[in-house]
């Protein structure tokens, strides 16, 4: 195939791509300087202004429209992303430590874990409620929300160990060990060093997979709402730019947090980076 | 001499095969032994089952006189120098060489100023100063070498193990260190128990040669008696230098594809036969018509071609059943040789440098 006809089509490919991608963020972020109140989530802007960002942080003159319900399951989404982040990294990290040896049934105890993010969120969801039920378990966001969170992110945490661990030189350890340092020590002092980039990538994925969870919080998460849930719930009365405010709020976010990742992912490269210049020389 | 190391019936099998297959050795105290083996012969998981990353499935291992099979490799005081050195990438030159004094479970607590004493001459031993502070990744082969060979003798170990030590080296610094790990051994009076696949490297620098064939040992001996007198076609085979034919022994000849071959006038045969084996350097190439005397053995075969070494020329000929048939000559004591291609050539060697296999 000539290049000539390749490179544009994929040109145009890519192009068509970032749009999709980044079409619908972009038009949440030009509506939500809509001007209000009395301006309308649609084209066109009658006039550009902040004011849904003051009214989202209740700076706006008291209006017909409702501020955002968002305060309190802002707080309970990040404790749970948090929460989900610890509990599934460590279980991760545990878990593909464990299979680095080949034990009984270990293939049965992989399908197993890697379940958990191959069910339908809303049956986990539907499934957890009914047992909460009939085991008389209130629901909880802390609760049963959490286990779901839980169950689902595992799976992602131990699938980067995995890989990760799939790259590890054993004879580190082993060189440690015939030193006199015992396994516990050994794992503390170089083989968690050496595997901590994956553990980075392993909080990053149940971070924001918890953080944006909706069909398993849905129904296992009771009265108190998540923030996914609240923000869909505004939706059911009547949307203002309000939630698009928040949208790019929370984008924002997103990248920082992004960016805070990139920076400790560079910092501890850089020192394995230098290892492969030095391989290849 | 007293025995650090002894291994009784060990055994070891993996998915029905067997790696090791009840390998009995000692190795004496303040010693250089290798240990040589082509590549599957099990040499590595005898290493491994030494060191306790892996447990033998029958057999016991002793180390001073108390059984270790079943202890955890960092219970065992047995150092190991890997054939990747696997240092640790995240810790500079001094920090790997401190990293066991800094983190041992048992051994002499030491207080900071002592280890960082201990570090320094260690250092200095294996000709590392002013690399301290480089990282691991930023030394060369040569020196990562030193610095895996320093992170284990700082901890005083009674025995060393090492896994192919110089193979991850270039020839030239190979050589080199050769020389430099049987120094540093001798000043430190531990045993080193070296293994490699290079019969040149493991006659080189063993005080003693332990050749393991196919899951078992095949001989222990003096590099010189290993040489000279290999206890097996198997073991004699490994050593490269020797011309082998398998046949029968008949009266007074060994009987090989090739025709009879008179047996040298003393033969007591060697076990593990039957064969009969001539080293390449005991073999004189001559005119095909020229006369063989009666203390002489003597076949005829085609020139093929040859290698020069520089201290000496290796020429094959092909023997009239196909197989082909090694000469070496010194070239400190003959000229070099000029054969042609495809002419047929005596080849003749004396009755007695012979070895037979029964």
């Amino acid at each position: 195939m000539h290049s000539t006809v390749i490179k544009p089509i994929l040109a145009v490919y890519t192009g068509l791509f970032l749009l999709f991608l980044y079409g619908p963020l972009l038009v949440l972020a030009i509506l939500s300087f809509q001007t209000g109140p009395e301006g309308g989530p649609q084209f066109p802007i009658i006039e550009w202004s902040t004011y849904w960002y003051q009214h989202l942080f209740g700076l706006t003159p008291p209006s017909r429209i409702a501020p955002l319900p968002i305060e309190e399951s802002l707080v309970r989404s990040l404790v749970l992303a948090v929460a989900t982040m610890i509990v599934s990294t460590v279980l991760g990290v545990s878990a593909a430590q464990a299979f680095r040896t080949r034990f009984r049934g270990s293939g049965v105890v992989f399908y197993l874990i890697v379940l958990g993010m191959m069910v339908p969120g809303v049956l986990v969801g539907l499934g957890m409620a009914l047992v909460a039920n009939t085991l008389g378990i209130d629901r909880h966001w802390w609760g049963t929300a959490f286990v779901l969170h839980v169950v689902y992110t595992f799976p992602f945490a131990f699938l980067v160990m995995l890989a990760i661990f799939n790259r590890f030189d054993q004879s580190m350890e082993e060189a440690a060990w015939s030193l006199g340092v015992s396994p516990a020590r050994t794992f503390r002092k170089v083989t968690f060093p050496l595997i901590f980039p994956g553990v980075l990538s392993a909080m990053l994925f149940a971070f924001t997979l918890s953080y944006d969870e909706f069909s398993r919080t849905l129904f296992a998460s009771g009265r108190d709402l998540t923030l996914p849930l609240a923000i869909y719930g505004t939706f059911s009365v009547e949307i203002h730019p309000n939630v698009f405010a928040f949208g790019v709020l929370t984008t924002l976010f997103s990248f920082a947090l992004l960016g805070v990742y990139a920076v400790l992912m560079t910092l501890s490269v850089r020192r394995a980076k230098r290892v492969a210049i030095q391989e290849d020389a | 001499m007293t025995t650090v190391l002894q291994l009784s019936n060990v055994s070891k099998i993996y998915a029905g095969v067997p790696a090791l297959d009840r390998v009995t050795l000692s190795v004496p105290g303040n010693s250089y032994v290798s240990l040589l083996g082509p590549s599957g012969s099990g040499k590595t998981t005898l290493l491994r089952v030494i060191a306790g990353f892996e447990e033998p499935d029958r057999g016991s291992v002793t180390l001073d006189g108390k059984r270790i099979d079943g202890t955890p490799a960092h219970r065992r005081g047995i150092g190991f120098v890997f054939q990747t050195f696997a240092l640790f990438p995240h810790l500079s030159v001094a920090r790997n060489v401190a990293f066991g004094l800094e983190n041992r479970e048992t051994g002499p607590s030491l207080d900071a100023a002592a280890i960082r004493r201990k570090v320094a001459e260690m250092i200095d031993l294996v000709g590392l100063k002013g690399l301290e502070d480089r990282g691991v990744t930023q030394i060369s082969g040569g020196q990562r070498q030193r610095v895996a060979l320093a992170r284990t003798l700082v901890t005083e170990p009674r025995l060393v193990l090492l896994d192919e030590p110089l193979g991850a080296l270039d020839a030239n610094l190979r050589t080199r260190m050769r020389g430099e790990l049987r120094a540093i051994r001798e000043r430190l009076g531990v045993t080193f128990l070296h293994v490699t696949g290079s019969e040149t490297e493991a006659l080189a620098m063993g005080d003693t040669v332990i050749v393991l064939d196919r899951g078992h040992v095949g001989q222990i001996d003096g590099p010189d008696a290993l040489y000279n007198r290999p206890a097996s076609p198997a073991v004699a085979r490994f050593l490269n230098c020797y011309n082998l034919f398998e046949g029968r022994l008949g009266d007074g000849a060994f009987v090989s594809p090739v025709g009879a071959l008179p047996l040298p006038p003393r033969a007591e045969p060697l076990g593990g036969g039957p064969a009969y084996a001539v080293r390449y350097d005991r073999v004189e190439v001559r005119p095909p018509n020229a006369p063989v005397a009666p203390d002489e053995v003597g076949i005829t075969g085609a020139f093929v071609a040859s290698e020069y070494t520089g201290s000496s020329v290796l020429s094959f000929f092909q023997l009239p059943d196909g197989r082909v048939f090694e000469v070496e000559d010194h070239l400190s004591h003959r000229a070099p040789p000029v054969y042609a291609p495809q002419e047929t050539y005596g080849l003749v060697w004396k009755r007695d440098a012979a070895l037979v296999f029964a």
